[in-house]
């Protein structure tokens, strides 16, 4: 099977594409963007403070937007199911090719110090630039340095299953306790001083919530990888 | 310096976009898409986003340029 790629569609495409770069480019280079225009998301960024978070992304995307991240954790999950449900028909996998030693020895040093960055990003999302999406997915890439050098490495299914169920099932039940204290769900109801911001233990609830976005990405795209690495060894 | 900055990542998004383009292999293709990233995540940083652009260094660059590759394999496309 090949596929033969038509070559005038793709010139065209790739000149129209060029052309709003270019225009794009030109517009932001030639017209001096007035340094007082009011954004969309200033009104939104004043209401920061009152959480007493750090980094203003992280209380936007998961304090002042927490539904639609439960809602991104869903379509995640629909995702890694719809791939173990479409590669599932042959799942005994046998990798034939073997690394070489440099590989395997490498991919030990390096995998510690990639899940600790993963996990230090998870852990001080409130705080600096990354949070529970990124951290999650280091530590996945981390899985996939093993599982591409190792032979016999395959992440448990129980595991993941027991990760994915947990932070799924904490995530919605910190959304319910919220929901009945302060009649909001995902509300706050941890203390969220003011005063605190910028510490390690700061901004209540939202840390905590992060870090289980962390788990269930980071357990997720491990088992998407695995899923699609298994299979495609195997054809 | 920030206009040339800005200036040199959205050239080399266009180059290296057009040349992933027109490459007659796909594997080729992919490596490229991954320059396409690298230089967003440079326009990120610079417009003072760099949530983003941890994002987009993870995500766009690594693993969906893997999981490209991944599939290109598992399609066995003969190139």
């Amino acid at each position: 099977m090949s596929i033969k790629r038509n070559l005038p569609t793709s010139l065209i495409s790739g000149f129209a594409l060029s052309a709003v770069f270019v225009l794009t480019l030109l517009k932001i280079l030639l017209e001096n963007i007035p340094q007082h225009i009011k954004r969309a998301g200033d009104e939104l960024l004043t209401l920061n403070e009152s959480e007493g978070v750090a980094n203003a992304v992280t209380t936007v995307v998961v304090y002042f937007r927490g539904f639609d991240t439960l809602g991104e954790i869903a379509v995640l999950f629909i995702a890694s199911l719809g791939i173990g449900l479409m590669l599932s028909a042959n799942t005994h996998c046998e990798i034939k090719a073997k690394s070489n030693f440099m590989l395997s020895s490498g991919s030990k040093l390096l995998f510690p110090i990639i899940t600790l960055y993963g996990l230090y990003v998870m852990i001080y999302g409130h705080l600096s630039p990354g949070g529970g999406f990124q951290g999650g997915v280091i530590i996945a890439s981390a899985v996939l340095l093993l599982l591409i050098s190792h032979q016999n490495f395959e992440v448990p299914h129980s595991v993941i299953v027991l990760l994915e169920t947990f932070a799924g099932v904490s995530y919605v039940l910190i959304g319910l306790i919220g929901l009945f204290t302060l009649d909001v769900f995902l509300g706050n109801f941890l203390s969220h001083d003011i005063t605190e911001m910028g510490m390690l233990v700061s901004g209540g609830v939202i840390p905590i919530i992060y870090i289980i976005v962390g788990i269930k990405v980071g357990s997720e795209m491990s088992s998407i990888v695995q899923n699609l690495l298994n299979r495609s060894e195997n054809v | 310096m920030i206009g040339f900055i800005i200036f040199a990542a959205f050239a080399a998004i266009v180059i290296v976009a057009f040349s992933a383009l027109i490459q007659p292999r796909l594997a080729d293709a992919v490596v490229l898409f991954m320059g396409v990233g690298l230089g967003s995540v440079m326009l990120f940083f610079v417009f003072q986003a760099p949530d983003v652009a941890l994002t987009e260094a993870v995500i766009g660059a690594g693993i969906s340029s893997l999981i490209f590759l991944m599939a290109l394999k598992h399609l066995r496309v003969e190139s």
